[in-house]
């Protein structure tokens, strides 16, 4: 006696429009429009390895969760899970939703491994980490995959003082995987009034050391090199080229156009601060796209005329 | 309290461009007066004739060791 399951599957996948793992390879080949392609399998079976470019939602959560992720209904959507059986079910679902185009990828992504197409794997979390970057995973603009850029990506902090120590925590807060900072100078009484990631029982303490002590509490994702020394023209090169991303908060001139230049040589951005008495500006250099600092001022003022 | 503001501010901005996310303060200048509680943007360009990055400069990595700029940080367009 055929089972109702069998009986119900059948007549699903009647109305469901199949194509398979070549179908779905050309489209992801086709360069102008990535197609939207949602993985419905359960995390551990993602966390093997899924088709690049796609989107997980388990099948459970599938209704709940869709429409926020495609708003759009009338574009094709493609559905697989392991061998394409859920996903006839979850395309049945979306039609239901009123996706005009949901289609399932037929032997799913046990045939799309074994056509020899290319899968990625996901970045594996622990669960402290899932705790930690939980509000993160929520943002959409963020997500897992920004939240594996963030802890993949390094920042050259210029000076650990008024600038760098705000900017240091909430970078290693965010979870910026390594963190250089260059300083040469110690902790003093007065610079605690406004350079946060220093404390009472440091002063006296490299400021790099001190904040490699606050940055390691806060996050041991993150990685500190603390660099010790003045930035200068026989180590801006070697320093910087190390780094994704500079962000400056030297507080001289001489320091300034170093940077620039050796940023503007070796392509690197810089996000740019600087403060003067109850004012502050903030911009970002980044070669080739936006005007650099000497385009901005191609000469540095007068000593006499210099803020400090 | 400004660095605070300032600082973070950067940070967000390092934020962005790691994450490709949102429009980086590329050529725009944003400044924040704590007195007046004011945030305003100017929008900054490219000099054609910059020392540095225009098509003109000729910037190296060997440059950029040799300079002084303790000294004088000042460039110029030709080379030496």
């Amino acid at each position: 006696m055929p089972r109702q399951y069998d009986q119900l599957f059948e007549t699903v996948r009647q109305n469901i429009p199949e194509v398979d793992v070549h179908d779905l390879k050309s489209a992801l080949d086709q360069a102008d429009a990535k197609p939207v392609i949602i993985d419905v399998r359960e995390r551990d079976e993602w966390e093997q390895g899924h088709v690049p470019g796609a989107r997980f939602i388990p099948r459970g959560f599938l209704e709940m969760r869709v429409e926020e992720q495609v708003p759009e209904k009338d574009q094709p959507v493609y559905l697989y899970c392991a061998g394409g059986v859920r996903s006839i079910f979850a395309a049945q679902s979306l039609q239901q939703l009123g996706y005009t185009h949901a289609m399932s990828v037929s032997g799913g992504f046990g045939s799309w491994k074994d056509a020899g197409y290319p899968f990625d794997i996901p970045r594996q979390w622990t669960p402290d980490q899932r705790q930690r970057y939980s509000r993160h995973f929520l943002i959409p603009e963020v997500g897992e995959d920004g939240q594996g850029k963030l802890l993949d990506a390094s920042v050259l902090l210029i000076g650990a003082g008024g600038l760098g120590s705000p900017a240091a925590l909430y970078l290693a807060a965010a979870g910026v995987g390594k963190l250089g900072i260059v300083d040469s100078d110690e902790v003093d009484l007065s610079n605690l009034q406004r350079q946060i990631v220093h404390s009472t029982s440091r002063v006296g303490e490299p400021k790099t050391e001190s904040a490699r002590t606050f940055i390691g509490d806060l996050n041991p994702d993150v990685e500190v090199v603390g660099i010790q020394e003045r930035l200068t023209a026989d180590n801006v090169i070697e320093l910087v080229r190390d780094y994704d991303i500079v962000v400056n908060g030297a507080d001289n001139f001489a320091t300034r156009y170093l940077l620039n230049d050796a940023c503007v040589v070796l392509n690197k951005p810089i996000v740019d601060g600087s403060i003067f008495r109850f004012e502050g500006q903030v911009t970002v250099y980044q070669p080739g796209e936006g005007p650099c600092y000497r385009c901005l001022f191609p000469e540095p003022p007068p000593a006499d005329l210099a803020p400090t | 309290m400004l660095p605070g503001v300032i600082g973070i501010l950067q940070a967000t901005e390092a934020i962005k461009l790691i994450l490709g996310q949102g429009e980086p303060l590329i050529g725009r200048l944003l400044t924040f007066d704590a007195l007046e509680s004011n945030f305003r943007v100017l929008r900054v360009g490219r000099d054609k004739e910059c020392p540095a990055c225009s098509e003109s400069a000729s910037l190296d990595e060997a440059k950029v060791r040799e300079m002084d700029y303790q000294v004088s940080c000042l460039l110029s367009i030709a080379g030496d």
